[in-house]
């Protein structure tokens, strides 16, 4: 009877120490849900954003002209990090759809491109000009930071012309812009969106702003009118 | 028979937990349209760099609208179209009215690249679904002995859309079909929380894009 009432007892402990058990462990989870849901509010995660989209080609009257272009590394693999306080970290990628964009573009704007491997006149080339863009600033902002309903970006290029001789005619700077729709869990690619909608915006005004530009440039080398030195 | 009254209850309960919407649909045609067989249109929604931007779901419910039912209307997708005429038609460069176009036509290969896509109009989408007024509190509580949502809140919305249509052969403006919807949502707490929702945007959608239908293929 004793012996009983002994395994009775040892049985009740034993459930008792499982429902512990239990409770700890649906503790724990709730614990590390509710650190990653903090985590997650907090902006503790980075957003690796790699930019893409359609590479459009340029529907504008052909410069007749061989231009040099000179893409150096950092403009090939532009990356932009940032920490937002009350939406985490960021890192875009958009150096490679950048340069692809840009490949297409001026191969369209002009007669002939031959890509060159330094940003000055090498003996025996034969080339009009020389262009050397530049990304000069990248900004983004989210809706938490700006209070509105959508993602912007903006590029600020930089062009520097040589002439034939490797004379530096001065720099055209254009700015690109871009906004996109928020999306409810995907600020990565909204942020991406926008960017390329910036890429696209500086690239339009590259091929109606600055074409008319560079081709009275190219003309008339004294017509440095609306460059910076 | 079961599937049938499930799917009858369904739709009374969507019935039910749908908001109420007044809705106004207005058109002037300024000259007479046409469609003939091969014949296409783009819907362009109307970028912007200020805080306002017509939205690519609107732009994308006309597009599913005009391309469904019993009399589909050809369309050009407006990716395929800004990417083919790039740069001429980003929100920098667009043309803002129909003359306009007579300026863009004279860039080289403009004119000829839309003749080849058979482009008959252009309707540009302009406009935006705004929240007018919201109010009202509800709180869900969650305990271990269960939880529960009291209380009521609402919300407001103006839905208002312009469609510009442009004659791409005359190069002017065909006419304007404008749609306003407003409708207000409630969500009431009682322990289970029960949405009653109203959609002025997609109201405004099927009410212009029926219209622009009608303008188009009508012909006045």
């Amino acid at each position: 009877m004793q012996e009983l009432v002994v395994n009775y007892q040892r049985g009740q402990r034993t459930k008792c120490l499982e429902l512990l058990f239990k409770i700890k462990a649906m503790r724990i989870l709730s614990v590390s849900a509710a650190l990653a849901l903090v985590m997650l509010q907090a902006g503790c995660l980075t957003r690796s954003v790699t930019v893409a989209g359609s590479l459009p080609t340029p529907l504008v009257q052909r410069i007749p002209a061989s231009i040099g272009i000179y893409y150096s590394e950092e403009f090939k693999s532009f990356e932009h990090k940032e920490a937002l306080p009350e939406s985490g970290s960021y890192r875009i990628d958009l150096g490679g759809q950048n340069l692809d964009f840009f490949r297409n573009l001026l191969g369209a704007m002009f007669a002939e491109v031959i890509e060159v491997n330094q940003p000055s006149v090498q003996e025996g080339d034969n080339l009009d000009a020389i262009l050397i863009p530049e990304i000069v600033k990248y900004g983004f902002l989210v809706p938490t930071v700006s209070t509105l309903t959508f993602f912007e970006a903006s590029i600020e290029y930089q062009i520097t012309v040589l002439d034939r001789s490797g004379k530096d005619l001065g720099q055209l700077r254009i700015v690109g812009y871009g906004k996109a729709e928020g999306a409810m869990f995907g600020s990565g690619e909204a942020v991406g969106e926008a960017t390329m909608l910036a890429i696209r915006d500086g690239g339009a005004r590259i091929a109606t702003e600055l074409s008319p530009r560079i081709a009275a440039l190219l003309a008339d080398p004294e017509e440095t009118k609306g460059l910076a030195q | 028979m079961i599937g049938n009254m499930a799917g009858k209850w369904l739709i009374m309960l969507s019935l039910l937990l749908s908001g109420c919407v007044t809705s106004r649909i207005e058109q002037s045609r300024d000259t007479a349209t046409a469609m003939a067989a091969g014949d296409a249109i783009v819907i362009l929604g109307r970028a912007s760099y200020n805080d306002r931007e017509t939205e690519e779901s609107f732009t994308d419910c006309i597009v599913d609208e005009l391309s469904s039912g019993g009399n589909p209307i050809t369309l050009v997708p407006q990716k395929e179209f800004k990417d083919d005429l790039y740069p001429w038609f980003e929100p920098r460069t667009a043309p803002t009215s129909a003359e306009d176009l007579s300026r863009l036509f004279a860039e080289p290969g403009v004119r000829d690249r839309i003749d080849e896509s058979n482009i008959k109009y252009l309707a540009w989408i302009e406009g935006d679904t705004v929240t007018t007024d919201k109010g009202g509190s509800m709180s869900c509580t969650l305990s271990t002995f269960g939880g529960g949502c009291f209380g009521m809140s609402y919300w407001e919305q103006d839905a208002s859309y312009e469609a510009s249509i442009w004659d791409v052969d005359k190069l002017t403006t065909a006419g304007q079909i404008s749609a306003d919807a407003s409708g207000t949502s409630y969500i009431a707490g009682l322990i289970i929380p029960i949405p009653i929702i109203a959609r002025p945007g997609n109201a405004a959608c099927k009410g212009l894009a029926n219209q622009l239908r009608e303008f188009i293929v009508g012909g006045g």
